[in-house]
This record gives C-alpha cells, sequence and structure tokens, in this order.
C-alpha cells in the first residue's frame, strides 16, 4: 500500500513522465537506426515502417568497427578477470587474516580511491611510454585495473569481512594452507560478490573513454567507445547509420542490464553503504 | 609476480593464526621443513596482498606524486628544468582554465539540485508512489551508459534542426542552439549528466531509506506531519550520512566523469565555454604537447577535489548537529 495520501497523483504522473524521458532517447536513437536518410530527414519522430538492418549492416562493416569490438572484448575481459583475482586475494587477507601491517595496506589501497585518473593521467602516460606500454593491450589493462582495485578491493574486503571465521578455521584444521583456503573456500564463497564487483568493473572498463584515448593512440589499438566517436566524422551527414553505430556500441549493455539490473544496482548500493 | 605462489597448498598448516603460536610448533615438528613452511605461511598473507597494493602504489600513488614533481618543471626547450611556479602562473593567466575553474564553480553552484532530484525520487519511491517498484530500474538504466553514447545520443536529440527543437518549434520557442550558444551549452551538458546519472544517486539514497527507522516515520504521518515536515525532520536528519556521501560522490562525479560528454558534444566550445579542467588537461597533455601544464592543471584539479571533500563534510555534519 501506498503510504503517500490522496495528493500522491501529482507526484506519480511527473515521475512517469520522467520515467518515459530516462528510456525515450535510446528508443529514439534505436528507431532512428531502423530508418532511412530520406524518412528522418522528413519526420524525425515517425514510427519506421519496418524493420531495416540496412543501416546496421553499414555501420558494422565501417572502418575499424569490428576491430574496436574486439579490442574491447580482449582488454575488458582481461581487466575484469585480474581485478577479481588480485581483488579478492587481497580482500581475503585483509579481511580474515590477521597479520602485522593489514591496517595501513588496507588504508594505502583506500587512498587509490581517491586518485582520479585526470590527476595523474601525464605521469602514467610516461611511465607507460617508458616501459613500452602505451599502445598495448597489457598496458591498457593494467591501467583499467589499476583504476578499479581500490574499489574492488574495497567491497571484496568488506563482503569477506561478513564470513564467518569459523569456516576459516574449520578448514585450516583439515589441514588446508591459508592459499588453499583461498582457493577452495574463499573462491566458491566470494561468488555473489564477484559476480556484482566483476559486473560492474566490466561496465566501468567497457563505457570508459579517457583512459583509453591517452593509452592508446594509434587507430588500429582503439576501443569501441573511442571508435564510436570516430563513426561521427564519417556520417556526420547519415544520421541513420550515425544511429546504428551507437546502438551497436550501447547492445552489449543495454543486454546486460537487461539480466543483471539487479546486480548491478545492489552492487551500487553496497559500495556506497558499506563504508 | 607472487600471482604464481597462489597455487593451493595439501600441506598441512601450523595451528596458529597468531605470533604466538609459532615456538611450540616448530619444536613440535623439527624439521628444517617445517620452519619453511611455517615461513611460507607467515608470508601467505603478504603475498595475498601484494599485487594489489603493488600496482595501486606504482600506478596511482606514485604517479600523484611524480604528476606534482613535474609540475614545477618546463615543456619543450625547457623539458626537465625547474620553473618553480610558472606552470601555475601561466594556468591563471589562461583564459581557457580560467573558465574552467568558473564552471567548476557553476557545478558547484548546481550541486543542490543534481542531489536534490534523485533524494526526491528516492522519497517518492520509498513513500511508494504507485509503480515505485518500476522506477529503480528505469531511473537506473541510463547509468550504465557510457557517457560516449549519451552524449552521441543527445547529439541527435539537441541538433539545431534536432527532435527537440522540432518540439519547440510549434510552442514558439526556437530553435535554440543548444550546443552552440556559449550561454548555455555548459548548462545543456551539465543537465544531459545530470540525467545520465541521477539514477546511481537514487539507487545510493534507496539503500540508505533501507536502513531508515519506519516506525519514525509512520508515528510522523499519524502526528499529522505534512510530507514536507516529514522530509524535513525525520528523512533529512535521518539521512544525513547518506546524503553527505551522495553530495561528495556527486560532485567527483561532476569533475571526473564528465569528459566522454565534453569529448563527443562539444569539444569545449563554443568558444571555450564548455572546458572543465579534466579537458583542458587532456588538450594541454595531448594535442598540445604540454605535459608539464598539464601536470599543474592535474594538481589544481586534486586540491580543488580535496577542498570541495571537506568543505562538503565540515558544512554537513554543523548541519547534522544543528537538527
Amino acid at each position: 500500500m501506498s503510504r503517500l495520501r490522496p495528493g500522491r497523483w501529482l507526484i506519480a504522473v511527473p515521475m512517469l513522465v520522467l520515467a518515459l524521458a530516462t528510456i525515450y532517447p535510446l528508443l529514439f536513437t534505436a528507431n532512428v537506426a531502423m530508418k532511412t536518410r530520406r524518412d528522418y530527414i522528413l519526420d524525425r519522430f515517425a514510427l519506421t515502417d519496418r524493420l531495416r538492418w540496412d543501416n546496421i549492416e553499414t555501420a558494422w562493416s565501417s572502418v575499424g568497427m569490428s576491430r574496436y569490438v574486439v579490442n574491447s572484448l580482449i582488454v575488458v575481459s582481461s581487466s575484469v578477470l585480474l581485478l577479481l583475482l588480485l581483488g579478492s586475494m587481497a580482500g581475503f587477507a585483509l579481511s580474515q587474516v590477521r597479520f602485522r601491517g593489514s591496517r595501513a595496506l588496507f588504508l594505502g589501497c583506500l587512498a587509490g580511491l581517491f586518485v582520479p585518473f585526470q590527476v595523474i593521467m601525464v605521469p602514467l602516460a610516461r611511465i607507460m611510454a617508458d616501459t613500452a606500454l602505451i599502445d598495448t593491450y597489457p598496458g591498457l589493462v593494467l591501467v583499467y585495473v589499476a583504476q578499479f582495485l581500490p574499489f574492488t578491493v574495497f567491497l571484496m574486503t568488506s563482503y569477506y569481512r561478513s564470513i564467518p571465521p569459523e569456516i576459516i578455521d574449520a578448514a585450516r584444521i583439515d589441514g588446508n594452507s591459508l592459499y588453499g583456503v583461498y582457493r577452495r573456500i574463499m573462491l566458491p564463497l566470494g561468488t555473489p560478490a564477484l559476480l556484482s564487483v566483476g559486473i560492474l568493473d566490466a561496465l566501468f572498463c567497457w563505457n570508459d573513454v579517457l583512459m583509453s584515448l591517452v593509452m592508446m593512440p594509434s587507430a588500429d589499438q582503439r576501443t569501441l567507445m573511442v571508435g564510436v566517436t570516430s563513426l561521427r566524422g564519417q556520417y556526420s551527414a547519415d544520421v541513420p547509420t550515425f544511429a546504428s553505430g551507437v546502438l551497436i556500441a550501447a547492445l552489449p549493455v543495454l543486454l546486460v542490464y537487461l539480466f543483471l539490473q539487479r546486480q548491478i544496482a545492489d552492487g551500487v548500493a553496497a559500495g556506497s553503504t558499506k563504508g | 609476480m607472487p600471482i604464481g605462489n597462489a597455487q593451493p597448498s595439501v600441506r598441512p598448516a601450523p595451528a596458529g593464526r597468531t605470533d604466538a603460536a609459532t615456538g611450540g610448533d616448530r619444536r613440535r615438528t623439527g624439521a628444517a621443513r617445517a620452519a619453511g613452511r611455517f615461513r611460507s605461511e607467515r608470508l601467505a598473507p603478504y603475498v595475498l596482498v601484494a599485487p594489489a597494493v603493488l600496482i595501486i602504489v606504482v600506478l596511482r600513488l606514485y604517479p600523484l606524486l611524480l604528476g606534482v614533481n613535474f609540475s614545477f618543471t618546463g615543456d619543450g626547450a625547457r623539458d626537465g628544468t625547474a620553473v618553480g611556479v610558472d606552470n601555475y602562473r601561466e594556468l591563471l593567466a589562461d583564459p581557457l582554465f580560467r573558465t574552467a575553474l568558473g564552471n567548476v564553480g557553476r557545478l558547484v553552484l548546481l550541486l543542490p539540485v543534481a542531489v536534490a532530484i534523485p533524494g526526491l525520487l528516492a522519497t517518492f519511491i520509498y513513500l511508494r508512489v504507485p509503480g515505485h517498484r518500476l522506477y529503480r530500474g528505469v531511473y537506473f538504466f541510463p547509468a550504465v551508459l557510457s557517457p560516449v553514447i549519451v552524449g552521441a545520443i543527445f547529439n541527435l536529440l539537441l541538433a539545431v534542426d534536432g527532435p527537440i527543437n522540432t518540439l519547440l518549434g510549434p510552442a514558439g520557442v526556437g530553435p535554440v542552439d543548444w550546443l552552440g550558444d556559449p550561454d548555455i551549452a555548459m548548462f545543456v551538458v551539465v543537465g544531459v549528466h545530470v540525467w545520465a546519472t541521477f539514477g546511481m544517486s537514487l539507487v545510493v539514497f534507496l539503500a540508505g531509506f533501507a536502513t531508515l527507522d519506519a516506525a519514525l516515520l509512520d508515528a510522523a504521518r499519524v502526528d499529522g506531519a505534512s510530507l514536507p515536515q516529514v522530509i524535513r525532520h525525520v528523512i533529512v536528519p535521518g539521512l544525513s550520512r547518506t546524503i553527505q556521501f551522495v553530495f561528495v560522490t556527486t560532485m567527483i562525479g561532476m569533475l571526473t566523469s564528465m569528459f566522454g560528454l565534453l569529448f563527443v558534444m562539444t569539444s569545449g566550445g563554443p568558444e571555450g565555454s564548455t572546458y572543465l579542467p579534466e579537458y583542458y588537461i587532456w588538450i594541454q597533455q595531448g594535442q598540445m604537447n604540454r605535459p608539464a601544464l598539464a601536470s599543474a592543471a592535474s594538481t589544481v584539479l586534486f586540491v580543488i577535489m580535496l577542498v570541495v571533500g571537506l568543505v562538503q563534510i565540515k558544512l554537513l555534519s554543523r548541519a547534522g548537529r544543528e537538527n
């Protein structure tokens, strides 16, 4: 039951309008992508008369698109795997093992949260250039891992903190080393957290523009988000094809969101309340 | 790399998690192998933490120092030589950087609006406005899109001959050059940023509401409190920590995640009116080949973020006490 009084429709209607305003821009783009150029110029809003995939095909086959997708997939998946591995290792040790300096190390990891990429862009680009990592997959992966690791460690630590220490003690008595406990107990137990942190990390990496722009200067190393911006120049007069490119780039995220909406929102909420 | 060491081991582990349990353990097993095993167990937590700490220190904290240091050296012919505060002097004299700072000021002024919108919406959802189950998912949706995608979509919508102007035409407005008019372009970009990110804060607010004592709220309603009164006297004090968190994260978001929008929508124009420090840094380092000047701008951005964070925490904790 609603806890609001009769005047609630005064609130409900604007909220509904806002909800429509939230999804309409993307629906508009999808509709434009299905239209011919002529249809779009004649009427921007009219629904397309049929699903037309020509624009999508043109955008997909334009220079570099498939290459950009492959680049993004490789970089994002390696970054996420590395983030989850390092984040869960550190999170386990920092939450469940008592050792000298653990608090200082935890705070050190947290400090990374307060250093945005913009602030360290210049020296980081220089370090990457000096180590010949600029313009390579491992270089961008390292930059992504460094960017999102503080957040990942933080969330994994707070998740592992909720696991009763008796479980670990029992595993130790059964003869597991600390590494064994990590691999056999903590990794499987951490699955829900690994899943939601992993989805968030994947979104962050997939959506990034600035880091990719700075770390991958040459055209064939571009990730998809940077690649999409280059479509704009190519199809500035052909709005439907440009809209198709945008749609292609948004599609993976849309699918992930449709299926994993709850995990994503819960992950964001967890990041805010565990502080 | 210590990752290689993280293999599972079937050797029996020494009993203790603390230093005290060590002596007896060693005496009992005696052999040198046990001592090695013990040492590896003692090192284990460090081995587990090391890769993460190493990456964070080398690729985040160290570059911060490097950058500050770098900002006191010269560019081009004076590369590597100490130039004192010349870069900072040049920054303050640069009209583009001044615009960027002015825009930061505008963002600070708009901040309460950007926090109030998701706060109010979360309140209504919490109070179960009709359809409340759907709204979280719908409102959050743009937050998962890349700024590049959002920017590209709004480029279409806001074009001079685009759909928004087509809609406004019959109402007698426009056509407005949303992204080409230096007086409004910045506000349009901020508006798009808020459209794209308010769902993030909304989810954070809802998580905060989950910790709010519902009995308090019901008591207020029974006593006949109006909605504004409930918000002012129950919700705001009850959520002060969440509100503080959202203020800080929204401001940090405005300072550090609008690059994609600026890059796609305005490229800093028209007439440099949509420059923000992050865009200025990128232009100076990548396009103008002035890394030292860019470092100085980075340092200024970092200081702004620290100040904004500290001031907000101060102000809000004082406001919390007065309530």
